[in-house]
């Protein structure tokens, strides 16, 4: 039986309509909302989410004729003691999906790092931001990246000017949900040639009611500039995200995605990223640590369209009770991409009779000179090893957590960040039980 | 020490293990002897604890205490060791760190206090020298791309860490070229004391001209059919095992 009502995307659309009056980018914002409203919420059968039947999943748990838009309830003071410990450091809020300077703090200066809303006065000023907004979305077929783009308000945008080494800069996303309730939040960020920025994003919530995030993050890195962007994915049974995170590389540039999942009703990573020159890399790895009755879902699509750049992907997934995880990893490798390195592979250990793994790599390959390859893995604990450790007298919960937490120390080991990456570590020994 | 008495067990149903009886007291060194098949190995598993025999008769006693009754990691914290005959790759789960875990989890307990860190070092220094064992190998993951040679090493080098009272080496010798299989055995002989015991399984005598058992018994479908000094080994590499088959057979 569908539950979705014929005209959820009319509901979810409608809600926002004063925007289009309001802001320069009302044309922009026009053809986002018909590209929406022409290709819809993912049907049942649409490939692309297969194994996630997102509109039957969000139509049973939002009804979308009544959402609110809180304001929020958090103070400036409750945000800040939530920052990791780093004054050498950006921490920037958002408050419902909304950018909140007010509540922000930044060390770097604007020499370095333009750090700005997107609103309508910065729409009028700022000539990159103008030209660069939804642009990379522009030929991705993803309902949800339209949406986002007809909706947004007051987005975030990050700005690394050439040659600069930035600060570490923490996103925090503060949401709201009394009542079920809907956040957009959006960041475009412009890494200029030999710039570095590193980007770690968090999300917090207050309420017991249920919450779609839907975000967008939009990336485009200049000749030798690098990209880190980690996402610490840690909510509650309540929360529901779909995540689109669109990246374009010039040559010689580097980007580094991280992406951990750790609880949450549903989450759809959408990881897209176009190595549009010569001599790119680009790394991606994930962890999936999943119970209760999580499903996440990390759909991901490298673009190599010129010679000579490399992509490794590493995803790894621990998935116990009745949780769910979906990996679909695409790679394409166009005909003038000759010399492409291409690596994916995705490695699940599943811990329980309820829990299930669907893995999907796809591989299109036109150029005749590279090497590419992929694997998939999905297995249980090996007991014999679990047998030797316990033979040297370690108890067998704890036989277990080592095992798994070396299983996964590999993507953990990528995180640069010593706050994120303690609290990763924390995260997985918690909820091995040791 | 220890105590097995008519011990039954199997695996999927089948029978391998038909009513062994055994005795061994502390300071002595047996030898289990016998042909593939004949239940050496999992007599040595069903002592270790491994959870896929069943044992459905008989009684195992360890320092008075049902060693049955325990889960493996009890029986290594009171002093139980198994050697195993293919020790296990563990990729990603340094031999220290391993060893380190191991180690505080028995000492916690028998209420002593963990070790730190460096005690700890100081004791896996002094323990390398017995067998021979260099730091590059403890601070790569456990076993992973050992050799033969170097995964009985290790295993050995466990049993000096962990100071069992009663260690199970199974065909430990299978595989070894000579001067490994040397400094194996010499390994062994240095922490034998005369409270602890040793049980040597192994399909053939060469391992007992560097680890001299007190007695040697033969196992042969289940059942211990002949017990001797180490005479008897020698007498079995000599003639294999037919001429005890066809005894067995008379009787």
């Amino acid at each position: 039986m569908e539950v979705v009502d014929r005209n959820t995307e009319e509901l979810l659309i409608n809600h926002y309509s004063q925007l289009l009056e309001t802001d320069p980018l009302g044309g922009l914002r026009k053809a986002a909302r018909e590209a929406f409203l022409k290709l819809g919420l993912p049907a049942k059968k649409a490939e692309a989410y297969k194994y996630t039947l997102i509109a039957r999943i969000l139509g049973k748990n939002f009804d979308f004729t009544a959402l609110t838009e809180p304001a929020t309830s958090w103070k400036k003071e409750a945000c800040q003691d939530k920052f990791y410990p780093n004054d050498e450091a950006n921490h920037l809020v958002f408050t419902n999906g909304l950018y909140n300077q007010e509540f922000s703090k930044i060390k770097s200066s604007s020499a370095d790092l333009v750090i700005e809303t997107i609103d309508s006065q910065s729409l009028e000023n700022i000539a990159d931001l103008k030209q660069n907004l939804g642009a990379l979305t522009d030929d991705k077929q993803d309902a949800f990246a339209w949406l986002n783009l007809a909706t947004f308000s007051q987005g975030l945008f990050l700005h690394s000017l050439k040659n600069k080494d930035n600060l570490p800069t923490y996103i925090y996303h503060f949401n709201d949900a009394p009542a079920a309730a809907v956040s957009m939040p959006r960041v475009l960020a412009l890494v200029e040639s030999g710039s570095r920025l590193r980007v770690y994003e968090k999300t917090f919530r207050s309420g017991e009611a249920n919450h779609l995030t839907n975000s967008l993050v939009e990336v485009d890195v200049k000749a030798n500039g690098e990209l880190r962007w980690t996402k610490l994915q840690n909510q509650t049974m309540a929360d529901y995200a779909i995540e689109g995170f669109y990246g374009i590389q010039e040559r010689d540039s580097r980007i580094y995605t991280n992406t951990f999942t750790f609880k949450t009703a549903l989450t759809r990573n959408n990881l897209y990223l176009s190595l549009d020159a010569e001599n790119c890399e680009t790394h991606m790895h994930g962890l999936y640590h999943l119970n209760q009755t999580s499903h996440v879902d990390n759909y991901t699509s490298v673009d190599h369209t010129k010679p000579n750049s490399f992509s490794n992907e590493l995803y790894k997934g621990i998935v116990d009770e009745k949780a769910h995880a979906v990996f679909n990893g695409k790679i394409y490798v166009r005909p003038q991409a000759q010399k492409t390195n291409a690596f994916q592979s995705n490695n699940n250990i599943i811990l329980s009779d309820d829990a299930k793994v669907n893995t999907k790599p796809q591989l299109e390959i036109w150029a005749d000179d590279v090497k590419c390859s992929h694997g998939c893995t999905t297995g249980q604990l090996d007991e014999e090893a679990i047998f030797y450790l316990r033979s040297r007298g370690i108890a067998k919960q704890h036989a277990k957590a080592l095992m798994l937490n070396a299983f996964a120390s590999e993507t953990v080991q990528e995180v640069q960040d010593e706050h994120i990456r303690a609290e990763v570590e924390n995260l997985i020994l918690n909820k091995l039980g040791v | 020490m220890l105590e097995i008495k008519n011990l039954h067990a199997s695996v999927e149903g089948k029978e391998i293990l038909k009513g062994i009886n055994l005795t061994i007291n502390p300071g002595e060194v047996h030898a289990i002897m016998g042909p593939n098949g004949s239940g050496k190995s999992t007599l040595a598993s069903v002592l270790a604890g491994r959870e896929e025999f069943e044992v459905t008769e008989g009684s195992v006693t360890y320092k008075g205490i049902d060693l049955l009754e325990l889960a493996p990691e009890e029986r290594a914290r009171e002093g139980v060791f198994l050697a195993f005959q293919y020790p296990v790759e563990i990729p990603g789960v340094t031999t220290t760190n391993f060893l380190k875990t191991a180690v505080n989890q028995v000492r916690e307990s028998r209420g002593e206090k963990p070790l730190d860190a460096v005690s700890f070092l100081k004791l896996m220094k002094e323990k390398m020298k017995l067998v021979d064992i260099n730091q590059s190998l403890l601070s790569r993951s456990l076993n992973e791309g050992f050799s033969g040679g170097e995964k009985k090493r290790n295993e050995i080098f466990q049993m000096a860490m962990l100071e069992p009272a009663l260690s199970i080496l199974d065909e430990t010798d299978s595989g070894l070229d000579i001067d490994a299989l040397k400094i194996v055995a010499d390994g062994v002989n240095t922490l034998k004391t005369k409270e602890t015991a040793t049980i040597v399984v192994t399909h053939y005598q060469r391992l007992l001209n560097y680890i001299v058992p007190d007695f040697v018994h033969v196992l042969l479908n289940g059942r211990i059919v002949k017990s001797g000094t180490k005479a008897l080994a020698l007498e079995l590499e000599d003639k294999g095992y037919d001429w005890i088959k066809e005894e067995t057979a008379a009787v």
